[in-house]
This record gives C-alpha cells, sequence and structure tokens, in this order.
C-alpha cells in the first residue's frame, strides 16, 4: 500500500474520532439524546478499527466471496442505515400518537374549565347581587 | 367501571350527538338549530377540529358544549375526543353527526334503536333508505363498491353504506375507539373492520341523508387514491388485531397492592 493510501486511512480514522467526540459532546450538553448519540457513537467505535487496520475489509470480503472490497462496506452501510430509517419511522408514529392524545387531552381540560368557569360565575352571582368582587 | 369522579358536567341527556366541525361555521348554525327543535332531548357537543374560522364561536352562540382542539387533528381525531367526553361526561350512548347538515336529525332515533337492541356500532346507511334515493359520482361510487365488496370478505357480513359518517356507539365501543379509533383520512371503513374484527356487535340501520349543503367532498383525484390504496392495505393486515376487552380485563386496571417497601 502506498503512504498517501496510509495517510487517506489516517485522515479517516481522525476525522472518526472528531464526530465522536462532536456526538459525545452533544449528548452532554443535552442536545441529543443519549440513547441515540450512544447509537451513533457505536457505529463510529466500529469503524475505528475498519479504519485502522483497512485489512480487516479486504479479508472479510475474501471471507464471503466479494471481489470488490467497498462492496461490503456499502451493503453494511445501507442495510445499517435501513434499519435507522425504520426505527425512526417506528419512534416518529409514537410521538406522533402521542402529541395527538395530548391535543385531545388540552382540548378536553380546556373545555372543562371553561365549563366550571361559567358554573362558578353563575354560582357566585346567584349568591349575591351585582358582580362578585374579585379577591 | 371507568366513570371516574362523577363528573361536573351538564349532562342532561342520556344520547350525546357528537358534532366534529372543522371550517363549519357556516352551516354549523342551521344544523344545530335543526337537531335542537327535531330533537330538542339530547345533549349537543361540538369539537372543533383547529378550524381557521368562527366555528367556535358560532357554536358557542348556539349554546352547545364547544370543545376546541389546539391543531387540526383530522376527523379521527376529533371524533376520539368527543367519544373521551362522552365516556367521561357519563353518557350511554353517543351519536357522530355530520356539522353540514347532510344528515337527517330524526335518524337519530334509528340509530339508538340499534344500539339499544345491542348494537355497539349502529351505522346510518343512507342505501337502505326507502325513499329520496342519494346520489353519487361515479368514481366515487365505484370506489364506494370495492370498499363494500372487501368489507364483506373481511366481517362475512353485508355492509351497504360503509364510509357513512352517521354512527351510534354503545359505552363499551366509545371506550375502545376512545383510545383506538383510527386518524387518517377515510377513518369510518377502517374503524367498521376494527370494531368488527375486535368483536363489537355491528349493525346497520337505514337513515336519511340529504346532498351536502355547503363544501364538496374533501378530497379527490391522486390524494383519494393514495388513501384509498392506504386502506385497503390497512384494512386486510388489521384484520382482528385488537380484541375487544372483557369484563375480566378491567381487573387489570385495578391497583395492585404490592408496594410494600422495607
Amino acid at each position: 500500500m502506498t503512504s498517501t493510501a496510509h495517510l487517506l486511512w489516517v485522515v479517516l480514522a481522525v476525522v472518526l474520532l472528531i464526530a465522536i467526540a462532536l456526538i459525545l459532546m452533544l449528548v452532554r450538553r443535552r442536545n441529543l439524546r443519549s440513547k441515540y448519540g450512544l447509537l451513533w457513537v457505536a457505529v463510529g467505535v466500529a469503524l475505528v478499527p475498519l479504519a485502522v487496520f483497512p485489512g480487516f475489509v479486504d479479508w472479510a470480503a475474501r471471507k464471503v466471496g466479494v471481489y470488490y472490497q467497498p462492496t461490503v462496506i456499502m451493503l453494511s452501510a445501507i442495510g445499517l442505515l435501513i434499519l435507522l430509517a425504520m426505527h425512526y419511522s417506528w419512534e416518529l408514529s409514537r410521538l406522533e400518537e402521542r402529541s395527538r392524545t395530548l391535543a385531545e387531552e388540552v382540548a378536553l381540560l380546556r373545555a372543562e374549565g371553561d365549563e366550571m368557569r361559567s358554573r362558578l360565575d353563575s354560582l357566585e352571582s346567584d349568591g349575591q347581587d351585582g358582580p362578585p368582587g374579585r379577591v | 367501571m371507568t366513570s371516574g369522579s362523577p363528573t361536573s358536567s351538564g349532562r342532561t341527556a342520556d344520547t350525546l350527538v357528537i358534532i366534529p366541525a372543522y371550517n363549519e361555521a357556516e352551516a354549523l348554525p342551521s344544523t344545530i338549530a335543526d337537531l335542537r327543535t327535531t330533537r330538542p332531548d339530547l345533549d349537543i357537543v361540538v369539537v372543533n377540529d383547529g378550524s381557521s374560522d368562527s366555528t367556535a364561536a358560532v357554536a358557542k352562540a348556539a349554546g352547545v358544549v364547544v370543545i376546541t382542539l389546539p391543531y387540526n387533528l383530522g376527523l379521527g381525531g376529533a371524533l376520539r375526543t368527543g367519544f373521551r367526553y362522552a365516556i367521561r361526561s357519563g353518557y350511554s350512548r353517543a351519536v357522530q353527526f355530520d356539522g353540514d347538515g347532510q344528515h337527517d336529525a330524526t335518524s337519530i332515533a334509528a340509530l339508538e334503536g340499534a344500539l339499544d337492541a345491542g348494537a355497539d356500532l349502529a351505522i346510518g346507511s343512507r342505501f337502505r333508505a326507502v325513499e329520496g334515493g342519494y346520489q353519487v359520482g361515479s368514481t366515487r361510487s365505484g370506489a364506494m363498491g370495492l370498499l363494500r365488496w372487501l368489507v364483506r370478505i373481511l366481517t362475512g357480513e353485508k355492509f351497504t353504506d360503509t364510509t357513512s359518517g352517521f354512527r351510534g356507539f354503545s359505552v363499551p365501543m366509545l371506550q375502545f375507539f376512545g383510545t383506538h379509533y383510527p386518524v387518517e383520512y377515510m377513518e369510518s371503513v377502517e374503524a367498521l373492520i376494527l370494531a368488527h374484527g375486535a368483536g363489537f356487535d355491528v349493525r346497520e340501520v337505514a337513515v336519511q341523508m340529504s346532498e351536502r349543503e355547503t363544501g364538496a367532498a374533501s378530497t379527490r383525484g391522486l390524494r383519494l387514491a393514495y388513501h384509498f390504496c392506504r386502506v385497503l392495505v390497512v384494512m386486510v393486515i388489521s384484520k382482528g388485531a385488537l380484541r375487544r376487552p372483557d369484563a375480566g380485563d378491567a381487573a387489570a386496571s385495578e391497583p395492585v397492592a404490592n408496594e410494600v417497601e422495607s
């Protein structure tokens, strides 16, 4: 392997490490929920050895019988991304359901509040003549 | 029972009429007035589905209870809200009624009759009505025919008006739909399949409907086609997905006395 190729791998590894650091920082600042943060960190951590030991990909490709090694990375990346997208759809459905229920509850509570206020008003005006004084 | 605390609601009737309304300010007053004269014995609630017009004000002025959703949830969401209101206020049945004057208030009695005879979900069918034949466009009637056929295959029963929005609900049905009512467009067919598959008693009743007073069918063309396909798939895969909770299941919600901490 030429030295420029080696340099490429080093750059990749550094970029990955920076990405991991960034994710950890976001989680620390609570900008990213830890469950997603950890997921991405795990992905990054899994990629680091690949960047450091590129020979592993060649070896794995030979094992599975793939001629063009990058295909292995591409395929696993696509697989992972599809799984993630599915997970997000699931999460999104759940969130929509929750915000929906919340909106319905808010509406019901508001109607209940209106009802109570009008009852209170009529009660107060029954109790004494004229508008009730505010306390 | 989930009657909860004795509600402080102003319930004065056994049947609640739920009117889901989205930008219905124009037709709503006459619909409510008509309901009031035909059936003065019923309570009415308008669920204002995030309207941008004066629907809420108009309904309040008519003197009915108004529940305003903070943003538009669609018909399913508005109905679900109405169902939960009915349960919490202690009504023994509820009727879904259109705000645009499409439904005939005298036909509510037919729905109530079916509910009292043991139905959980009474569906008002415009096609079973003897007089005043209801006309629908050809595309629409073709789509309706396909839905009808599919519903027959899935339920083993013949329903003539699967998309009708003129329906009556028993208390168990209200409790079930309060959380499980489908919320996407064309939810009425989905709800029918869901209720039937869950073991509820679904019946069809002949009612009167007139042509829409204002506004047209909300959706057409590609969007309708998309929703149609969606409903077909959902109907097939969700058949029997949910079961009607048995009386025994209610015990599960009772507090379990195992909070012994030491």
